[in-house]
């Protein structure tokens, strides 16, 4: 029932929530409702439902991990303006507990939105699409890279 | 260490996103509006704020700002004055009223009670300000040293117990102009992860390599120190020309005393000097209310610098730095706090030496010690009272600090209005100055607390309690409620 909370060593207020216990279940609870939430809005099918909560998913941590730069905060003095949360979680130290679980997430979703789907094809392309694209910009070999000048500083 | 219900943790995240995500749909709204009704004028200026920066302050902070920043008309004693204020617009602008409504204060610190009128601090301080006037309006080392001056550098080394102190005009200004000065590039600066704001820009306005180690973990900042040392600098690997470990004496958002003895051995272990933090601990703690020394029993010998403020338990301004005599030499020919800044205010100055003599006993009564006595039993009474109620209480016994644990965001401005509308007003503080999840509202007992005051805050603290649901342990059965039933029954 009570879970114990330790104060981390991270001193960025943007990531070190993401240390204390709770987020990881929070996370799923929130994917899950959000199937339950797309199912009864639209009355689709299961499958369909999985497949647009995946694709949701995807754009949305796109958008937060791996697009929008820097802090919320202006205290920190734009330390991380040049970073984005994916290459700040941890302070940058790659293949930690928590960046693999993020990484294992959008893949377990592909799997159930995939298999709920029956690998029919207009669903099956977005979806690996989707999961390629989330994968890749996870690599340790990807950090701090722009490809192609994109999403780069002035 | 502290004790989470798991369901609150969910909700609390939950709660967060919500309103990060009610943020950014508005935003979205904003930029669609900006554009279509773009007024130009400022075409190929930079902009102020870039990218998300202030999105915090505009979505989050300005929806519950009235609980912040609340403007008083009066001392800050037990009791003052809260001035009434209203919005027209959803909190965007706050109008302030001339309505006041006197509230109990438990966010001031006023430890010692000095911040109200005095009698023996209050007509001296009068005196001095007819006699000096307000300000020396001239730096330390121009025409800003008045026998004041002097004799409170004399009464603050004294007191703290060590050879020599110099004083600053602004608490603040003494952490994050000092570090500059003591260390530069080539040197380390391993500092506590729940350091105050001053030392953290002290710290990175020197120019040294910063290292943090676990709040309060003397095997951590060990192996931390290991670790460096055996590494030496960033890219070349020579060896560290100094290392400071700064630390505070109450953590003034957990209110927990620093293990200072461990810490002490850690540091003599690898050679490694000591700067203590005691803001919130000198006057405070301690028999004689020299501070968090002598409070765990550590000699003043070895901690290298000793700095603190006169903000909390004199009732006055300021900050000093205490240390050896060549330290402080050094500090007054090199610091530009002392070089350029205006001298501590001459009223202020003897406030401060006015409640050094109360508290050591020198104006002939025994007020100081009453006073610490008093204060250590309003904290011990306080503290064990919220905790048989089932409040989430942090800090350590003696501390006069209790932050009361609320978590969930809604639950912040909740406590915080329910309160007022009862007279008593709490600050509670909130992301990102403490952890996103662990929310709090902060207690400060005071000496000019009476026991009444102390029964009030509690009553209401626990029908507010009962309303916004903070009571996360299961409450002590009260025996005297058991009696009374079970006379009743015969």
């Amino acid at each position: 029932m009570y879970v114990k909370a330790t104060p981390t060593a991270d001193l960025n207020r943007n990531t070190e929530w993401f240390t204390y216990p709770g987020v990881w279940t929070t996370y799923i609870l929130i994917l899950f409702f959000a199937w339950l939430f797309i199912l009864s809005l639209f009355g689709c099918s299961p499958g369909m439902a999985w497949t647009l909560v995946h694709l949701a998913h995807f754009a949305v941590t796109y958008h937060c991990f791996h697009w929008k730069k820097g802090t919320p905060f202006s205290d920190d003095q734009g330390i991380y303006n040049r970073l984005t949360w994916w290459e700040q979680i941890d302070s940058g130290k790659q293949l930690t507990r928590n960046r693999k679980f993020l990484t294992v997430v959008p893949v377990v979703l592909y799997l159930i939105a995939s298999h709920t789907t029956d690998y029919n094809n207009p669903m099956l392309f977005f979806n690996t699409l989707a999961v390629f694209i989330l994968v890749v910009a996870k690599f340790p070999n990807m950090h701090k890279v722009r490809i192609f000048g994109i999403n780069a500083d002035q | 260490m502290i004790t989470i219900p798991y369901l609150t943790a969910l909700s609390t995240y939950f709660s967060y996103g919500l309103l990060f995500a009610f943020g950014q749909f508005r935003d979205f709204f904003r930029k669609i509006f900006d554009w279509w009704n773009s007024t130009t004028d400022l075409q190929g200026y930079a902009p102020i704020c870039l990218g998300l920066e202030d999105f915090y302050t505009r979505r989050l902070y300005l929806r519950i700002q009235d609980c912040f920043g609340r403007p008083i008309s009066s001392a800050p004693d037990a009791w003052f004055d809260v001035v009434e204020r209203y919005s027209n617009d959803n909190n965007k602008t706050l109008i302030r009223t001339t309505k006041k409504s006197r509230c109990l204060n438990l966010g001031s610190y006023n430890y010692l009670g000095f911040a109200a009128s005095d009698e023996y601090c209050t007509p001296r301080a009068i005196e001095t300000l007819k006699r000096f006037s307000p300000s020396t309006c001239s730096s330390r080392v121009d025409g800003g040293t008045t026998s004041l001056h002097n004799e409170l550098e004399e009464y603050v080394a004294r007191f703290v117990g060590k050879p020599a102190a110099v004083v600053f005009g602004m608490g603040y200004v003494t952490n994050s102009a000092i570090l500059p000065v003591l260390i530069g590039k080539g040197g380390l600066i391993i500092s506590d992860s729940l350091n105050h704001n001053s030392i953290v820009n002290g710290a990175r306005g020197s120019g040294a390599t910063i290292r943090v180690f676990q709040h309060n973990t003397p095997s951590h900042l060990d192996s931390v120190l290991r670790e460096q040392i055996a590494e030496g600098q960033p890219r070349t690997h020579r060896p560290w020309k100094k290392i400071i470990v700064v630390i505070e004496g109450i953590y003034s958002m957990e209110g927990e005393l620093c293990k200072l003895p461990e810490i002490v051995a850690v540091c003599k272990k690898y050679k490694a000097y000591v700067y203590l933090d005691e803001a919130h601990s000198i006057g405070a703690v301690g028999k004689t209310g020299r501070g968090v020394c002598e409070l765990l029993g550590v000699d003043t010998a070895d901690v290298d610098i000793m700095m603190g403020t006169f903000t909390k338990s004199f009732g006055s301004c300021g900050g000093y730095i205490a240390g050896s005599k060549e330290l402080i030499n050094y500090l007054k020919n090199n610091c530009p706090a002392h070089l350029y800044a205006t001298s501590i205010s001459p009223p202020a100055a003897q406030q401060i030496i006015s409640s050094i003599k109360v508290i050591l006993g020198e104006d002939g009564s025994n007020r100081g010690a009453q006073k610490l006595a008093r204060i250590r039993e309003n904290s011990n009474f306080f503290r064990s009272e919220l905790q048989k109620m089932g409040f989430d209480v942090l800090g350590d016994n003696d501390s006069p600090i209790m932050p009361i644990m609320l978590y969930n965001p809604a639950k912040i401005p909740a406590f915080s209005r329910e309160c007022l509308k009862q007279n008593v007003a709490v600050v509670t503080v909130a992301f990102p100055a403490t952890p996103l999840l662990l929310a709090r509202a902060r207690i400060c007992i005071s000496a000019s607390h009476t026991k009444e005051d102390l029964m009030k805050a509690l009553e209401v603290f626990s029908e507010v309690g009962d309303l916004v649901g903070i009571k996360y342990f299961p409450a002590e059965p009260n025996k005297q409620h058991l009696e009374k039933c079970t006379t009743k029954e015969d």
